[in-house]
């Protein structure tokens, strides 16, 4: 399955604006269920369709010689999910690029509704022959690069259910190898070669795409919800103080803890590390506010 | 505004961006050996820096502090500091310890040297900068 999240590219102004769609159809791949147990498009990876958006404004402007990959995001909010029959409107802006980092923020929308943001995104910049051929990466991007008009807000008619709904991708840890209800948990997760995003992420060298494991902690972030039993309901908001360290490839055992930073009435935060053999490789904070707020 | 001044805001922003508690880090400390700071960090912490206080610093101007008037080929050859360039750096860097400035040091380990008071005092520098800029202006 592919791992090039940006159906289309409508606008580009080098080094500082580009806009594009992915549609969410039967076709994707990447579903889960939200918490109705509809199926959405996954939500980290809204968040991975606005990166690789500016990923491509900064690539074509540097000749495709280097490319970002994760590094720090300040802020992600999750407004709501993306469901099949919706088109994303993605829109990403350059803030500042040299020939080491570019650091951007974006926005996904569905019609004029925002489902997702991403602030202060700040990626180094690496060469891009280390994880994929320059003519290659060029090919995919005349590929997607067909300049046009945002589609219309919605369209008009009813969604058709033909009763074989996909199923979902699950991206969770593997087991669970420590838990202190509502105070810690820790989780493992091994790397497998054969999961479907390594062939795009990426053909000379696959790492594992800093969404995936995002994804991975939003349902962990559940699991200590329903291990702790609090009297209070919370859903997930945002994701804080992104940052990943390392890359993490397949073969390693990814071991990440959770604990609490803070915890009230109106808000949970909770704070993850994860490390491969002991060393720190990405760190985040969960805010979670209390449903109904 | 000194070291002294910006040092508690300093610190604080370093601990954030190295997830580790205020307290482990001190004047002194250095970013990648005693605080366990990466490239990727560097890059973080610049950035926190340049937005708390509302200063631009470019990539490399530590170096480039470092040089002063000293041309590219006087101060490094082929990547390895030469004996004007050394001088240099332990004359910016005047806040570490002797020691620490091994022999035919390569421009790109000078970053293993760098403390929380280099950073406080690029800080002070770039802040005045700024104001001296703001004031001809």
């Amino acid at each position: 399955m592919r791992f090039l999240l940006v159906d289309r590219i409508l606008e580009l102004s080098p080094l500082q604006l580009v806009r594009g769609i992915k549609h969410i159809t039967r076709d994707d791949h990447y579903l889960c269920n939200d918490e109705q147990g509809t199926l959405c498009f996954i939500p980290s990876f809204i968040g991975e369709a606005i990166g690789q958006l500016a990923a491509w404004n900064v690539m074509l402007c540097n000749d495709f010689r280097l490319r970002p990959v994760a590094g720090v995001v300040s802020s992600a909010c999750l407004h709501r999910p993306a469901y099949i029959g919706d088109t994303l409107l993605i829109e990403a802006v350059i803030d500042d690029v040299d020939d080491v980092a570019v650091r951007y923020h974006g926005v996904a929308s569905v019609g004029d509704e925002v489902v997702f943001s991403i602030e202060s995104a700040l990626g180094p910049l690496l060469p891009m022959t280390e994880f994929i051929a320059i003519d290659e990466v060029r090919r995919q991007f005349s590929e997607i690069n067909r300049p046009g008009a945002w589609p219309p807000v919605a369209s008009a008619g009813e969604l058709l259910q033909n009763g074989n709904e996909p199923l979902p991708y699950l991206l969770v840890f593997d087991r669970i190898i420590a838990s202190d209800p509502g105070v810690s948990l820790c989780a493992e997760k091994r790397i497998n070669r054969a999961a479907s995003y390594f062939p795009d992420h990426f053909p000379h060298k696959p790492v594992l795409p800093m969404t995936v494991l995002l994804e991975c902690k939003l349902n962990l972030a559940r699991e200590f919800l329903a291990r702790a039993q609090f009297s209070q309901h919370y859903q997930v908001s945002e994701l804080r103080k992104i940052k990943m360290n390392e890359f993490i490839y397949p073969g390693d055992l990814v071991v990440t803890t959770v604990q609490v930073k803070r915890h009230d009435a109106d808000e949970l935060i909770l704070s993850f590390r994860s490390e491969v053999e002991g060393k720190r490789v990405c760190v985040l904070d969960v805010v979670m506010t209390a449903k109904g707020n | 505004m000194n070291v002294e001044s910006v040092y508690p805001k300093v610190r604080e922003i370093i601990a954030d961006v190295l997830v580790i508690d205020e307290d482990e880090v001190s004047l002194n400390s250095r970013l990648i050996a005693d605080l366990g700071a990466e490239s990727i960090d560097f890059l973080d912490l610049v950035f926190q820096l340049e937005k708390e206080f509302a200063i631009k610093i470019p990539r490399g101007q530590l170096e480039k502090n470092a040089r002063g008037d000293l041309a590219e080929d006087q101060f490094e050859k082929g990547g390895v500091l030469t004996v004007d360039g050394m001088k240099a750096l332990k004359n910016y860097l005047s806040e570490i310890p002797a020691d620490q400035f091994k022999a035919n040091m390569k421009v790109n380990e000078i970053p293993m040297l760098f403390t929380v008071e280099t950073f406080c005092k690029l800080i002070v520098a770039a802040v005045s900068e700024k104001n001296a800029r703001d004031t001809v202006v």
